[in-house]
């Protein structure tokens, strides 16, 4: 394996005729982290799930995934993944055991493991009491879960998972977030999640990377990615003028940034603290009503990222 | 040859819950076990269906018949449920090797042709025996000739039929189309066939040659097949 790296892209691009799907992915994706991938609809992330489980050919770069090259160690990868599509692909003319046995036969499973494990993962997601019950017949939500119990049955060291979440409600969404980050805590398990919940991508990932017409705009850990790292507050003042405020002498690494009105942004360097900047104000006499630490949520630096265009 | 009979299990599980399936399988084998005897009884009287030789044979006809409807209608329907279900793309994340996706699915088509050819001449052995009344012996198998064509020729054509049905579900995204494209594709390759029937005394060898040459097309398209289906070719079609 590549040290401690579950998945490595290393200039990956893949083009289908004079349209480039995804385009130099640079970057890696640590073992037992939960990392979020995201994108507007057609940005590529689905072309890119497609190359790391070996059903589609890069054009050019390559990829690992748990240190093997998924096009010609195809069997070896995949027999070591759980993989939801944002389709989730159930067999509705299969009860949901059916579909379950299924997926345990496929990864080789004995007879009475399989049973074991059946049990099990449809006991993780509620769905024992339906065990019989054909597919056809079951609500998005519950076709969500029993996708992710299917993923889940072969005990894979890499989940790959396409909007999880979707289509379910507010309690199975917590459910299922809190499943995901025990597995990945629990067992050192890597799990690749594209999404479109910002919100729960903040909460649930470690690291994410933002993906756009086939290139990657950032990456980097939800909750820093819109202040890259940077400490940030924002004030307001009083007294004092723009151009006052403006010319201030600040401590090295620190600037302040008008919001307009009597709002201002400050940052600082990493390790620096913020009184400086402060103490420089009151020197300066210009009142300072208010000091708030200010985190930009992965929503807005989302935004701005692919333009402020909805299309998440 | 374990990941092959993985996907024949989940097949034959989702056969049973198949309703339109199952209705075109009873309606086959039922109409093609029946319509000879009672066309022939009804043309030159009871016995005819049970003594004469070229009866046999027309009898036989009709079996084959069932295996190509059955077949020409499972085949396409492995592939192009999978597609429309979503559950190819499932699929394909799987660690089944190709052959095994490809194989089982020509396999089972082949199972089920092979079967409703069987039940067909079940049927028509009951049914026979019924009109006729003039017991088993006289039946169909009790020829040499009809011995080839019932077990020798239904076999190579349902494996003919289920290559080329998967083959054309792979490359064709419409069920209609492609279980249209499915027969027609049969139908024009078996014209040689057909009129060799009508026009060739119908000997046990040229019978013969037929069952095995059929045989060894559909085993040779199926290794072909096999040798060149590729999961991401799949995908890239289903992009494109």
């Amino acid at each position: 394996m590549d040290g401690q790296e579950a998945i490595v892209f290393q200039g990956l691009s893949r083009r289908f005729g004079t349209r480039t799907a995804v385009s130099d992915l640079q970057f890696s994706v640590a073992h037992g982290s939960v990392f979020g991938f995201l994108g507007p609809n057609g940005a590529g992330k689905t072309t890119t799930v497609r190359m790391m489980v070996g059903m589609l050919r890069p054009s050019q770069g390559s990829i690992r995934v748990l240190g093997r090259d998924p096009m010609s160690e195809g069997e070896w990868v995949r027999s070591r993944l759980g993989v939801m599509l944002d389709n989730v692909g159930l067999y509705d003319r299969l009860s949901a055991a059916q579909n379950l046995y299924f997926a345990a036969r496929i990864a080789r499973l004995g007879a009475a493991e399989r049973q074991d494990r059946v049990e099990a993962a449809l006991n993780r997601v509620d769905l024992w009491s339906r065990r019989h019950d054909r597919v056809s017949g079951f609500s998005k939500g519950m076709r969500q879960k029993l996708g992710l119990a299917r993923a889940l049955i072969a005990e894979p060291q890499l989940l790959i998972l396409d909007e999880p979440t979707a289509g379910l409600d507010p309690a199975n969404i917590v459910m299922v977030r809190e499943l995901l980050i025990s597995l990945a805590q629990e067992s050192g398990r890597s799990i690749f999640l594209c999404t479109h919940l910002l919100a729960e991508a903040q909460r649930m990932c470690d690291r994410v990377a933002i993906l756009q017409e086939g290139r990657l705009l950032t990456i980097g850990d939800p909750n820093q990615l819109g202040s890259h790292g940077v400490p940030t507050v924002r004030l307001t003042l009083s007294g004092g003028d723009g151009m006052a405020v403006g010319t201030l002498a600040l401590p090295q690494g620190a600037q302040l940034h008008a919001l307009g009105g009597n709002e201002w942004r400050a940052t600082v360097a990493a390790d620096a603290d913020i009184e400086p900047i402060v103490a420089a104000l009151v020197a300066a006499k210009i009142g300072v009503r208010a000091v708030i630490p200010e985190q930009i949520s992965l929503e807005e630096e989302y935004l701005r990222l692919v333009g402020g265009k909805d299309n998440a | 040859m374990r990941d092959v009979m993985t996907v024949m299990w989940k097949e034959t599980q989702e056969f049973f819950g198949n309703r339109r399936f199952l209705w075109v399988f009873a309606l086959a084998v039922l109409a093609m076990g029946v319509l000879p005897v009672l066309t022939l009884a009804h043309h030159s009287g009871p016995l005819a269906s049970v003594t004469s030789s070229l009866g046999a044979l027309f009898r036989g006809l009709y079996v084959l018949f069932a295996a190509v409807i059955v077949v020409g209608n499972t085949a396409p329907d492995l592939v192009l449920h999978e597609r429309v279900g979503h559950t190819l793309d499932y699929l394909l994340t799987t660690r089944l090797p190709d052959y095994a996706i490809f194989g089982a699915k020509v396999l089972i088509s082949f199972a089920i042709g092979y079967l409703a050819a069987m039940l067909a001449l079940g049927i028509q052995l009951l049914a026979t025996g019924l009109i006729g009344g003039a017991g088993w012996h006289w039946l169909i198998l009790a020829l040499p000739l009809g011995r080839v064509v019932i077990f020798g020729i239904s076999a190579g054509l349902s494996l003919y039929v289920a290559v080329v049905g998967t083959f054309v579900a792979l490359r064709v995204g419409e069920q209609r189309a492609a279980y249209l494209v499915s027969i027609l594709s049969v139908g024009v390759l078996l014209i040689p066939f057909l009129v060799g029937w009508i026009h060739l005394s119908l000997t046990l060898p040229w019978v013969s040659h037929a069952a095995m040459i059929f045989g060894a097309v559909a085993v040779f398209l199926g290794l072909v097949g096999l040798r060149i289906f590729r999961r991401d070719m799949l995908v890239l079609y289903l992009q494109e």
